[in-house]
């Protein structure tokens, strides 16, 4: 237990996730060769792209920050044995609603922020209210409800913003969010904001909780061994429906962070795919928040050099999306994994 | 009144028969996987996968027959990893298929920037659809409703005429037997000798050759092309269908007409000017609804003792029709 | 002589623990040959490896004097072997002809042909006198007739030699008997049985020959004229052991928990605990009686808080337990000790001390504002390691690596030092070795002791008789009688079990 905040068998672990790397890169390579690009030129472009200078090792911080706060969400609701699919509408609704109080209220500034920020965690967990409510009263599947739910989300804000708060002259956004809403900003030359700080302490805070708190160990019990827990004298229903609601609330708060602090509006896809490389990022790390942080400044990396990648080469931005996907397989496969003789082994979101 | 008469007539059955038959191939196939015991959400990605290789094929072989080939194909190519990484290695099935979709959505696009220099959509280019179906006489008896039964691409047949199919394999099949069995009672099969991977293997495979040919029939039906990301949930809503149909194929079909009717009722409503944005989300909304229902529906009831209750329990006893006295301490 | 089957020098590990070693066993045609052992003794493994569900390390397999290697199930099925499994490997949604030509369906032109299934079933079940209905679907059928279908299901595929492993864990005493006399009509045909079971008393009633396995190794094969009970379990345990009962003193307490006409519904919603009215004292071993699943379960979770009762009332101490939930009734000082020990006890992954922190994590000393003080966690486990004799490196061992009579004394650990004094104790013995559960027997005497009221569920009528003050005895979710320990008439307490009021029979003679 002196390991504190890393989980047991580490060791073991990272050497698994590292072969997994391999293949999947290596399969990666093999898909970037038959798109005719030549894979260490693709590779060179991404890691010029994400860490050229200091502004791009910035870009690379600005897109790791959505993805490392959506990567917590998913945590949470994996750690309590709920799989918060849906984050990315989460991610949604948040955005639109810190926006919302952006522009259309003028509050002095920090209280701008708080206020911002809060209806975006509210707008998060009322999105993930009511499948979580039917995942624990009614034991509803709770990952087609969220991902059906997203698709509502994406709609629902985009029909928000623009047939109730189009910007006058402007496409397919809201008005810009007043300054007093802006997020301070950590350097001139990029619009890196304290979101990242946010994210980080986020991170591990939530891993000390896990660690440590009373109620982190109800959470992780109802988790790892619902039975167990209810026989305890845990609520499982209430535990349940706390760490799902505390996923989706995660998840608002990073889309309100994403639009006070990086786009100062809200627009149509103003995030695409955070919420997915967060619960990608979070699975990767095998749900310790800790290591979500590594996990997803290396898909900030890739985000951010994908960006270069489609200027430079021929190649796609989306050829990143494979190369995640083809990691996940990778690792979920186990590769270091002793098969073992009995056929009915458990197996739980640890993949 | 008038518009509600617009808005419901043969043209919209027709709608729904037609918005029902991707979905319907696609939750029929999961319902190979949901009864083998497999939890698929990678539906959708075997939907997308198929749809971009099926106008991919089509381009390359000049024909919509070697499209919805390829397409298939290519689904099977899906259907086969993820049979192997969760049959084989046992990883989290979920996971998987969560990751197979985004790969799906990832290596679609990259291929269409890779070969067609575009993004967004593929149109036109020599893509050959599917030939729509005319039953020869059809006109002379059914009159103004031949439309109902006449005139649709094949694989709507095919969708349709897989239900029954499916119930013939499910009740008096071999295969059909042991993919129940492995799903229900894994243990019986593995006592007698039954391999549960083959089953399950075989499983994956007919619901990925069902997927592939909902991917073929979403690019090369009605619409002949491919655009990014064109299955939008439609696998996803297969699977609440799959969740509480059990994967039995007449509430597939009931639940998948339900959807079909959503689609194609929210296309229409477009055209009278509702905000398509709403509208667009009717279906999905459609597909919550009913999954949160249903899962209502059969929730677990608490039920009281009445004296009724508590006299028959007592009196179906064998031996004795008296509650035996155990208050007063016979030691 | 030709041997029905003969194994030689059988050896099987798994990693670094090896489950059979060296062994050899030859079952004469047309003989009941018991094998005997106990949990963990490797019955199972050994028949796994005859049934070609394992491959053998080491040794050779002969059957009816022919060697070969069976490395699946289907080659042991043709060979002439059946299985019937402890656990009944039947598919509920199918109806009992289906389950039974399952894997070997009779077919006309590619389709299942049901009817002559049916057919099949019934001459079948005719020929070896095993009534069964062959539409019936196989849910909802009682596990005496699951057996008969299980039986079958061996004999349509023509065995000649039935293994049977633990059949009559879950039977009464009387369908015991019936399936032993079936047992015999089959070896009177001419075919041959074996039978493992780890009751002595049963196998010294049906067997001819018995062979003790203990450890991975066979200890000796004899006819069992030449054995005793005593000898028996000296062979099993390598030591001798007392089942006799535990000295006591009479300790009358007043009355800790009080049960009034109290119902309960299954998972199937059906009636499952009926009209159960009684009470325990402190200082009293209650002990509840009956064949597995016959209400024990619901009546334990209906008084842990697990299920919701239909009906009645349950009093601890005067405080209504009936409408609390599982953490208030923890409260109120009941611990419990769950039958199904893996699932419900344990979280199998976890460590041991996170285990010992179930239902402890917000109290002192081990939490403090709602901040676990894992410092004071481990020590606590330590402690109970020494104390409960836990065998285990510390506190960071997983569950998992322990077996399944240190698991058990995990869960006694932390739930006889939570601070109840009622103890609802269920299976305290399922699947723990015979040392282990002697000391587990210890301290359950010595909770008695220390004045604690006692619920003690078994169905192991042995272990009743050692601890329990009074028996109760549950058949159908009824309380069926009370029985004192000290004079208990085993006859009586079957009969009951098996449904029969033993005043009624009285009264017929």
């Amino acid at each position: 237990m002196k390991t504190a905040l890393l989980p047991d068998g580490l060791i073991r672990t990272l050497a698994g996730q590292a072969l997994a790397f391999v293949v999947a890169l290596s399969l990666g390579a093999v898909i970037i060769l038959m798109i005719d690009e030549s894979p260490i030129a693709v590779f060179m472009t991404l890691m010029r792209g994400a860490f050229g200078d200091a502004e791009k090792i910035a870009g690379t911080l600005l897109q790791t920050t959505p993805i490392l706060i959506c990567g917590i969400a998913a945590c949470i609701g994996l750690r309590g044995g709920m799989f918060n699919v849906g984050i990315e509408g989460q991610l949604f609704l948040g955005g639109f609603a810190a926006a919302w109080v952006g522009f259309a209220f003028a509050l002095p500034p920090f209280v701008h922020i708080i206020v911002a920020v809060a209806c975006a965690i509210l707008a998060g967990a009322a999105w993930v209210a009511i499948p979580a409510y039917f995942r624990v009263r009614y034991g509803t599947n709770e990952v087609v409800s969220t991902i059906l739910a997203n698709y509502i989300a994406v709609l629902l804000t985009s029909y928000f913003t623009i047939f109730l708060f189009k910007r006058p002259g402007g496409w397919s956004e809201t008005p810009p969010i007043l300054p007093t809403a802006y997020l301070p900003e950590l350097f001139s030359f990029s619009r890196l904001n304290i979101g990242l700080l946010i994210g980080l302490f986020l991170a591990i805070a939530t891993a000390a909780f896990f660690r440590w708190a009373s109620a982190g160990y109800a959470a992780t019990m109802v988790g790892s061994a619902p039975k167990f827990a209810e026989y305890g004298g845990i609520n499982v229903r209430k535990v349940g429906f706390s760490v799902l609601l505390a996923s989706g609330a995660v998840g608002g708060l990073a889309g309100g962070i994403e639009t006070l602090g990086v786009h100062h509006r809200f627009m149509e896809g103003f995030a695409p795919g955070f919420g997915f490389d967060g619960l990608i990022a979070a699975l990767l790390a095998n749900g310790s928040p800790i290591g979500t942080i590594f996990t997803a400044l290396f898909f900030g990396a890739l985000r951010a050099g994908s960006l270069l990648l489609e200027v430079d080469t021929t190649a796609s931005r989306e050829i990143i999306t494979v190369i995640q996907a083809l990691i996940i397989l990778a690792v979920s496969a186990d590769l270091m994994m002793r098969r073992r003789g009995d056929r009915t082994g458990e197996r739980r979101w640890k993949f | 009144m008038e518009v509600l008469s617009t808005i419901f007539n043969v043209a919209l059955i027709v709608a729904t028969i037609r918005t029902t038959a991707p979905i319907l191939l696609v939750a029929l196939g999961g319902s190979f996987t949901t009864k083998a015991g497999i939890f698929n959400i990678g539906l959708e990605g075997q939907m997308l996968i198929a749809a971009f290789f099926a106008v991919l094929g089509s381009i390359w072989t000049g024909s919509s027959l070697g499209g919805m080939v390829i397409g298939v194909a290519a689904a099977l190519v899906f259907a086969l990893v993820f049979a192997v990484l969760v049959i084989s290695f046992r990883a989290n099935e979920v996971v998987v298929g969560l990751a197979l979709n985004i790969l799906a959505g990832g290596m679609t696009i990259s291929l269409m920037k890779a070969i067609f220099g575009t993004r967004g959509s593929i149109v036109g280019r020599g893509i050959v659809g599917l030939p729509k179906v005319q039953i020869p006489g059809a006109r002379d008896i059914l009159g103004p409703y031949t439309q109902l039964i006449s005139g649709y691409t094949p694989l709507i047949y095919v969708a349709f005429i897989a239900v029954p199919v499916l119930i013939l394999i499910y009740g008096r099949t071999r295969l059909g037997l042991y993919i129940r069995v492995v799903g229900e009672k894994p243990e019986a099969a593995e006592a007698l000798g039954i391999s549960i991977a083959k089953v399950r293997y075989t499983a994956a495979l007919l619901c990925g050759l069902l997927a592939g040919l909902a991917g073929a029939h979403m690019s090369l039906g009605y619409i002949t092309m491919f655009t990014e990301n064109m299955s939008s949930g439609r696998g996803f809503m297969a699977v609440a269908i799959l969740i509480f149909s059990g994967g039995d194929p007449w509430r597939v079909l009931a639940g998948c007409l339900l959807f079909g009717f959503a689609d194609a009722l929210s296309l229409r409503l477009q055209t009278f000017g509702f905000p398509s944005y709403l509208v667009l989300a009717v279906p999905y909304t459609v597909a919550l609804t009913a999954l949160f229902a249903l899962s209502w529906k059969a929730r677990p009831k608490l039920i009281r003792e009445t004296i009724e209750t508590m006299q028959r329990a007592l009196s179906v006893h064998p031996a004795k029709s008296e509650t035996p006295d155990t208050s007063s301490n016979r030691s | 002589m030709t041997f029905a089957v003969e194994l030689k020098g059988i050896t099987k590990r798994f990693g670094a623990f090896t489950a059979n070693s060296g062994i050899d066993l030859a079952v004469r045609q047309g003989e009941i040959h018991a094998i005997i052992g106990e949990n963990g003794a490797g019955k199972t493994t050994l028949m796994n490896v005859l049934f070609g569900l394992l491959q053998p390390d080491e040794g050779t397999i002969s059957v009816n004097g022919k060697p070969m290697a069976i490395d699946s199930p289907a080659v042991a099925i043709n060979e002439g072997l059946g299985m019937v499994h402890q656990h009944f490997k039947l598919v509920p949604s199918l109806t009992v002809a289906d389950n039974i030509f399952l894997g070997m369906e009779i077919r006309r032109r590619g389709l299942i042909d049901r009817a002559a299934q049916v057919e099949r079933t019934r001459a079948l079940s005719q020929k070896f006198g095993l009534k069964v209905d062959a539409q019936e679907r196989v849910a909802g059928l009682s596990v005496g007739i699951e057996q008969r279908i299980e039986i079958l299901k061996v004999l349509a595929r023509n065995a000649r030699t039935i293994i049977l492993d633990e059949p009559t864990a879950v039977l009464t005493p009387q369908e015991s008997r019936d399936l032993f006399q079936t047992l015999r009509s089959f070896v009177d045909d001419g075919m041959t049985v074996i039978f493992i079971s780890h009751h002595l008393e049963e196998v010294m009633a049906v067997s001819d020959t018995i062979t003790v396995l203990r450890d991975g190794r066979v200890v000796a094969t004899r006819p069992k004229q030449e054995l005793t009970k005593r000898e028996l379990v000296r062979l099993m345990v390598g030591r001798d052991v007392s089942f006799d009962r535990r000295p006591r003193h009479i300790v009358q307490g007043e009355s800790v928990l009080e049960i009034e006409d109290l119902w309960a519904r299954d998972d199937r919603r059906l009636a499952a605990l009926k009209s159960a009215t009684f009470s325990v004292r402190a200082g009293e071993i209650v002990g509840i009686a009956g064949v597995a699943g016959n209400g024990q379960t619901e009546l334990a979770e209906v008084l842990s808080g697990l299920r919701e009762a239909s009906h009645g009332s349950a009093k601890l101490h005067g405080k209504e337990l009936v409408g609390c939930t599982p953490a208030e009734i923890r409260d109120l000082g009941l611990a419990h000790v769950p039958g199904d020990r893996l699932a419900r006890g344990v979280d199998r992954n976890a460590a041991l001390s996170t285990n010992i922190l179930m239902g402890r994590q917000k109290k002192a000393p081990f939490a403090k504002n709602g901040i676990i003080n894992w410092t004071v966690v481990q020590d606590e486990m330590r402690a109970l390691i020494k104390r409960f004799d836990i065998r285990a490196r510390g506190p960071r061992d997983v569950a998992r690596s322990l077996s399944g009579g240190n698991i058990q004394k995990v869960v006694l650990a932390r739930e006889f030092t939570a601070g109840g004094d009622m103890l609802l104790i269920d299976q305290p013995s399922r699947g723990v070795d015979i040392g282990a559960q002697e000391a587990i027997h210890d301290e359950i005497m010595r909770q008695r002791a220390e004045g604690r009221a006692i619920l003690l569920i078994s169905t192991q009528l042995d272990e009743l008789k050692a601890l329990a003050d009074r028996i109760i005895v549950m058949f159908e979710g009824r309380i069926m009688g009370v029985v004192d320990g000290n004079t208990m008439d085993e006859d009586a307490i079957g009969l009951m079990m098996a449904g029969v009021d033993p005043s009624d029979v009285k009264e017929d003679e």
